[in-house]
């Protein structure tokens, strides 16, 4: 028996030894106990790209640094990889963003102010009543085949693709006013006119929708339907496909990776004249999950990651022994929250949704100031988000350019909580616990999807916060589709933890969530058949302001009405904001014209990167 | 001729066997609780319409009974259906299955010549340093998760830099001559070559030991010594033939996992195969990917025994008197 043990101790020493010997020591992590990642997004200005016209071509000049033409940047995608490549059809975030590579739409956003610029269009002008919008196409820019990019295609794309309804439908529903949509035209082979039958703000940002080449699309479009939806997929032999971004596809490998060589008939140049893009090409690598690419960045297959949490203090203790950068982009567009069901309404078996005597609760608004008092933001932050992130107080994300600086951030002030309380006859008893004016114990469910580790450790603490006020919080991490269900069908659930990631730039977005018939209404859902029935005063309010702010034209007064439904929000408390986890890029060093924005991230400008000496 | 309808019928035996499978695994996939519109119904910016008209779509407005009839029509048809996301089911499967066979096979043909010729050597020599040097060894290897080793085996290769992490092939594979190709394929094999390996040849090469001692054990290779045969006659003639039946019984099984037996290390090695496909799938509850995998790998375990029943048959001359 002994001897055997023997045996078993040498044979693993053996090999701990043989294992050991081949690693190299790793830098110990220095002990940073803050983990501060001082470049700020403001830092840079980005320079704008200009118009030049050289032999009568409308070119786009990048203003940023000349550089070497050279080399490649390695990417990832996370998941499957991309299901098609035809960007009408996208249902998924990586093919939108492969697809979105190869074509490029008739406008952009500037990285840092929001605002729309040029980018296949050379100009645009709105009129003054804020219905017609009119694009000057570039002359003598071409497809990747050589053919020339003419408001032909820019018509062919707006009516025979999109509002004819093919593929992906999601930019049509979005334009549909009282059941019209816009109307496009084509004044000559470099001007189109758009016109929508009211003045409908959030349409800018829809023309930097993607343009496709008529002459390749005409024939799938004829067939529409299925055919529409097979066409450009992801077996599509990359050299038939005509596109018009600074890379086209080259190859795509199924689970490995997706590779874009230059485009060479592209219209962006530099200041010395010369062609862009200056990589030769960019490659995704396609990963199955986080930590899969973690590995990759480590081992130098990748040049770009995004971190998450608690990986950030360890690159950052890593970073000046290493070749790459962090960049702070500042706080997400996604947006956590803790809802209360405010549904005082009956189902159609004539039973309350919430039980009534918790409708009373939901619906004082003391009780969810109360609430929001007295949950500690920053203490989540500091856990949850490895102190990566920043406490949230209102519906639009922090980088949002509608957001409403106004509305102060503020602490956990568990006394301004019990005076709130207090206020609407709650009291606790002896033992601490919480009752309600008519004696009836508090106590509720709280919901979030089980498998969000994120949401269950914000759960945690929410239930410890609010049961410092006495109440009795049960929390019920279930399934997600179950949570769906519950949310959006049958509507039996009293407290709930959710995200939702909206737009930075267009809060139209979330007119699904905030109209009181909207289809995401969560905090107050109605059925269709309820329609608008017994709405609160506040909510007639969102929804006057939600429909007049798509209705003006003008950021500034666009900005009033959103402004005052972010007020809203701010004092009634449907939602109450948690916090948004802050963006960190680790880059390799080597690339050059970088300028990070909170809104378009960091490699948006990839025609102008290139790799420094 | 007897062989002959001996196969007919385990073939004809095969089909309801099949037919059972695909209820169950139909039924269960259609009764959990994902729903593949969850996300779409949670997204601000879907409405209502284009909710309901992806469900028409998916035919999710039928009742499940419905939708099994239909999809064992086209299933008979040979039509294996399209993804939620609109692609050939057949066309997804063609582009992994050849990833997924390359990397068992060649982990199946080094355990069989690796693991048979230890077992028996272990065997013989059984009790010496030899053999308990392996006995630990492989002790190790027969209880280490495979997803375990191979995250050790990543970890290993992000700290020496001598492997790439995870895949096939790398960036610039499409410019590579052959041999350039064969070389870069055979560099990204080989960690989870090693992960499987080391697992499989953990068991194979106890079972043949085993295997290999109980024959040595027995009466008639007792007597075939006493005869006075030499060493090599009594092991490889007589103990050998003997101990061979119960592997091909597990060559059978080795068939059956050569496309998802590989599953777990292909994900954690993030290699194009059937594994990753197949997980994301079910994750999405995409029917007909999933049942495509789930009725592969069913007749694919049916055709692995019938296999290894025949070729018992051509190597144990008992079992063809019994038949």
């Amino acid at each position: 028996m002994i001897r055997r043990g023997i045996w078993v101790i040498l044979t693993v020493l053996l090999a701990a030894f043989v294992v050991k010997g081949c690693l190299v020591k790793d830098v110990v992590p220095t002990n940073n106990n803050r983990t501060e990642i001082s470049q700020k997004t403001s830092d840079l200005t980005y320079p704008e790209p200009k118009n030049i016209t050289i032999d009568g071509v409308d070119y786009l000049q990048s203003q940023a640094a000349i550089g070497n033409f050279k080399g490649e940047l390695v990417t990832s995608t996370i998941g499957e990889g991309p299901k098609t490549f035809n960007p009408f059809n996208c249902k998924d975030n990586t093919s939108a963003i492969l697809s979105g590579i190869m074509f490029d739409g008739l406008l952009t956003t500037h990285p840092i102010t929001g605002q729309p610029i040029p980018k296949l269009a050379k100009s645009f002008s709105v009129s003054p009543d804020g219905k017609t919008y009119t694009i000057k196409l570039r002359k003598g820019i071409k497809w990747t085949d050589g053919k020339p990019i003419t408001s032909d295609d820019v018509v062919f794309t707006w009516n025979d693709i999109i509002f004819a309804g093919l593929g992906d439908t999601s930019t049509r529903d979005s334009l549909v006013i009282d059941g019209k949509l816009p109307t496009v035209k084509k004044i000559d082979d470099y001007t189109v006119e758009f016109t929508t039958p009211e003045p409908f703000a959030p349409f800018i940002r829809m023309l930097s929708t993607s343009i496709a080449p008529k002459h390749y699309f005409i024939n799938a479009v004829k067939k529409g339907g299925a055919d529409f939806d097979s066409f450009l997929s992801t077996t599509t032999n990359p050299k038939e496909i005509v596109s018009s971004g600074a890379f086209k596809l080259k190859e795509y490998v199924p689970a490995q990776r997706v590779v874009f060589e230059k485009n060479e008939n592209y219209y962006e140049i530099n200041t010395k004249n010369q062609k862009l893009p200056y990589l030769d090409k960019i490659i995704y690598l396609i990963v199955g999950d986080l930590n899969n690419e973690v590995l990759k960045f480590e081992a130098k297959e990748l040049d770009v990651i995004s971190l998450q949490g608690a990986k950030v203090a360890r690159y950052k203790s890593l970073e000046p022994h290493s070749d790459f950068k962090l960049y702070n982009l500042g706080p997400d567009t996604g947006t956590m929250y803790l809802s209360m069901n405010l549904n005082n309404r009956k189902n159609d078996k004539g039973k309350y949704y919430v039980n009534p005597v918790k409708q009373k609760w939901f619906q004082d608004v003391n009780f969810r100031r109360a609430v929001d008092y007295a949950i500690d933001r920053k203490n989540m932050v500091l856990n949850i988000a490895n102190g990566i992130g920043a406490p949230l107080f209102t519906p639009e994300s922090l980088n949002s350019i509608f957001l409403n600086k106004n509305l102060k951030p503020y602490d956990k002030d568990i006394k301004k909580s019990q005076e709130l309380l207090k206020k609407s006859g709650f009291y606790k008893d002896k033992k601490g616990r919480l009752f309600d004016n008519e004696g009836n114990r508090v106590e509720f469910d709280l919901y979030t999807n089980a498998g969000n580790t994120e949401r269950e450790a914000i759960g945690v603490m929410v239930k410890q916060d609010l049961e410092d006020l006495g109440m009795k919080v049960n929390f019920k991490p279930v399934e997600f589709n179950s949570l769906v269900n519950k949310l959006v069908s049958t509507f039996d659930w009293d407290m709930v933890i959710m995200g939702l990631t909206g737009s930075p730039l267009e809060p139209n977005g979330g007119k699904n969530v905030w109209l009181s018939d909207g289809r995401l209404h969560m905090f107050n859902q109605r059925t269709p058949q309820e329609g608008k029935a017994k709405i609160l005063p506040w909510e007639k309010e969102l929804d006057y302001l939600y429909t007049q702010g798509a209705l003006a034209t003008k950021f500034a007064d666009r900005k009033k009405f959103y402004d005052k439904y972010q007020e809203i929000v701010y004092r009634e408390k449907p939602f109450v904001y948690i916090y948004s986890p802050v963006r960190i890029v680790a880059l390799r060093n080597k690339f050059k014209n970088i300028y990070p924005s909170s809104l378009n991230g960091i490699i948006y400008n990839i025609e102008e990167i290139f790799i420094g000496d | 001729m007897e062989t002959l309808t001996y196969i007919l019928k385990r073939i004809i035996q095969t089909i309801p066997l099949l037919i059972i499978v695909s209820l169950i695994s139909f039924f269960i996939i259609r009764l959990s609780p994902v729903d593949p519109l969850a996300e779409l119904k949670l997204n601000p910016s879907v409405s209502p319409a284009t909710v309901e008209r992806e469900r028409q779509r998916l035919g999710l407005d039928k009742p499940i009974i419905v939708q099994y009839g239909k999809w064992a029509k086209s299933f008979i048809q040979g039509d294996l259906g399209v993804t939620s996301t609109g692609e050939k089911v057949s066309t997804k499967l063609k582009e992994r299955i050849p990833n997924t066979l390359l990397l068992t096979s060649i982990v199946i043909l080094l355990t069989w010549l690796v693991g048979v010729p230890l077992g028996i050597i272990a065997a013989v020599n059984q009790k010496t340093a030899f053999d308990r040097i392996l006995t630990v060894l492989t002790g190790i290897g027969m209880a280490i998760p495979s997803f375990f080793f191979a995250v050790l085996l990543l970890m290993f290769a992000v700290k020496t830099g001598w492997f790439p992490i995870g895949g096939l092939t790398s960036p610039g594979f499409s410019e590579m001559n052959f041999w350039g190709k064969l070389a870069d394929i055979s560099y990204h094999l080989v960690l989870p070559v090693f992960v499987l390996f080391t697992i499989s040849l953990a068991s194979l090469q106890r079972q043949m030991r085993a295997n290999m001692l109980d024959v040595l054990d027995s009466d008639y290779v007792k007597f075939a010594r006493a005869k006075g045969l030499s060493d090599n006659a009594v092991i490889y003639k007589h103990a050998l033939r003997n101990a061979l039946n119960p592997m091909i019984t597990l060559l059978g099984f080795e068939f059956a996992g050569l496309l998802s037996g590989a599953a777990l290390t292909e994900y954690v090695f993030q290699y194009p195969g059937l594994g990753r496909l197949i997980l994301e799938a079910v994750m999405k509850s995409d029917i007909n990917l999933v049942m495509a995998s789930l009725m592969m790998g069913a007749v694919m375990l049916v055709a692995g025994n019938l296999i290894a029943d025949i070729l018992l048959i051509i190597t144990d001359p008992r079992i063809r008197v019994k038949s």
